[in-house]
């Protein structure tokens, strides 16, 4: 089963990662950093190349994956080539054309899923993808990109707040008002994106309500409180994500103070990066080792170490916006940037690292009745901790 | 082929592993019966919330036919979720260990649709319902 699988989608995995790489390298241009831009706008495109030439290819591989329709699989290469089109000679427009035709192939993923099982958390991520078609069309009636930033952030924020509270449902979350609170949040989010069109400070400081008020709910709500008390690669995941909340909320305050508009500078920095690095990134981290063995089906399995880059994301970002933004230390800012960005890259070898190191040790080890033996018994079944085949 | 008789009902399933006596040895030794493959099911685990499959509410209903092909029909939380086919390699990998089994046959299914009340009680209370 394995190898149709990794054949079929790795390339469409690659491609992200060329999207990330290029996009990588055009933030640090955008630090500052004297490195060879080899004549293309790899810092202009650095955030599009992120948010959708890697995220959205990412994301609409996962939905991709679990709609299992072959026109699904059209949207993460369109993602990627579309961003990276958008750097060289290529005929002005076809970049983000191609980025607005994945969108609206990963909208058409919702509507399919939707109309499988109807529900208020397909809805709601749904609307991220609608968000992402908003920021393409921006981009193709030749908006800045610091005027659609605020939409491609819409886009993941919806995404993972959708699929948040898909999951709360297992933590028993009430239907009343929780439900009407995250309804508000993600309106609020919404209308101040719609307003931000005439009205770019106030619209913005509006989706920042939102979008603190949407972190207040995850605080609250997120079943994360409960598993951060279970051990391996679920506390793991729960950390991750808890630790992007606090980036959330932060990023609302920051977007409510107005500097989430100003193309440039330390507040527009900082505003945005609490939401990608902080929030989102983390979330990336916290569910690799699960996304990747879903959409590869090759194991990726939970390490310890994991909490390295984890905690190298968090801390650099904090010196980015506290050391650099706030006290306005140039040093600081970049040494955060940069420090990032080596979070990321270590990141993907420390999950390559854990795949290949799991399938050498697959193909080594007998599937034998005495594996079977060796492995733990279930804890009665209904165990915090899981069992060794799980965490691999 | 048999079924297992309790896939309409489950919630407040008794610890199941404590049906097959002689542990783990016990269950390579014992037949292949839907029992016993629900059982083994426990050891499957969704790693976000750390919580089976079995308890989960998630296995609709499985089968085992006398040449031990084991047939599961089970869901997701939601249609949008890919962890289908990461389940799906975690059941196989499981289940394949039995000596007795020849192969595993894995749907997916969206009717009726999963909710929480489909949910044991034992996972609610991992979960922190009652808190």
């Amino acid at each position: 089963m394995t190898g149709p699988h990794l054949a079929r989608r790795a390339p469409l995995l690659a491609l992200a990662v060329v999207a990330l790489f290029t996009g990588l390298w055009g933030g640090l241009v955008r630090l500052g950093l004297q490195v060879d831009t080899g004549g293309v706008s790899v810092a202009e495109a650095h955030g599009p190349l992120m948010a959708l030439g890697f995220l959205g290819t990412l994301i609409s591989l996962e939905r991709a994956v679990a709609l299992g329709r072959a026109w699904a699989y059209c949207a993460p290469p369109a993602a990627a080539i579309g961003a990276l089109l958008a750097l060289g000679d290529a005929p002005a427009g076809l970049g983000p054309a191609l980025l607005l035709f994945a969108g609206v192939v990963l909208v058409a993923a919702h509507v399919a899923i939707d109309r499988q099982v109807r529900s208020l958390h397909n809805a709601i991520v749904g609307l991220g993808a609608v968000t992402w078609c908003a920021a393409a069309v921006w981009w193709l009636a030749g908006a800045d990109i610091a005027r659609f930033a605020p939409l491609l952030a819409a886009f993941l924020v919806l995404t993972i707040v959708g699929e948040r509270l898909e999951l709360a449902r297992m933590g028993g979350l009430a239907a009343g008002l929780p439900r009407l609170w995250l309804g508000a949040a993600v309106g609020a989010l919404l209308a101040g994106l719609a307003l931000s069109l005439p009205a770019p400070r106030l619209g913005v400081q509006v989706a920042g309500a939102g979008l603190l008020a949407q972190a207040l709910w995850l605080a609250r709500h997120d079943i994360a409180r409960r598993t951060v008390r279970a051990r391996g690669i679920t506390r793991f995941m729960a950390v991750a994500l808890l630790a992007g909340y606090a980036w959330l909320a932060i990023a609302g305050v920051l977007w409510i103070a107005g500097d989430a508009t100003q193309g440039g500078g330390f507040g527009y920095d900082a505003s945005l990066h609490a939401v990608f690095l902080g929030f989102v990134f983390s979330m990336v981290f916290a569910h690799a080792p699960v996304i990747v063995p879903a959409v590869l089906r090759v194991p990726l399995p939970y390490r310890p170490r994991f909490y390295a880059h984890l905690a190298l994301l968090h801390a650099s970002l904090a010196l980015r916006l506290v050391g650099g933004g706030l006290s306005g230390d140039v040093a600081a800012w970049r040494w955060g940037g940069v420090l990032g960005e080596v979070a990321i890259l270590l990141f993907l070898a420390s999950s390559a690292h854990a795949v290949l190191h799991a399938r050498r040790t697959r193909s080594r080890a007998p599937r034998s009745v005495a594996g079977a033996v060796r492995r733990r018994p279930p804890m009665s079944g209904r165990t915090d901790h899981v069992p060794d085949r799980a965490v691999r | 082929v048999s079924h297992d008789p309790r896939h309409d009902a489950p919630t407040d399933a008794p610890a199941a592993q404590e049906q097959v006596p002689g542990g783990t040895l016990g269950r390579l030794a014992a037949p292949l019966t839907p029992e016993l493959v629900r059982t083994l099911l426990y050891e499957v685990i969704d790693p976000e919330l750390g919580v089976n499959i079995v308890d989960l509410g998630l296995v609709y209903d499985l089968a085992v036919t006398d040449d031990g092909v084991v047939r599961i029909a089970m869901t997701l939380t939601t249609p949008g979720c890919p962890l289908g086919g990461f389940l799906e390699d975690e059941i196989r990998e499981c289940l394949t260990q039995l000596p007795r089994v020849r192969d595993v046959s894995v749907q997916l299914v969206w009717e009726p649709p999963w909710g929480p009340e489909r949910m044991s009680d034992v996972a609610r209370a991992q979960l922190g319902w009652n808190r």
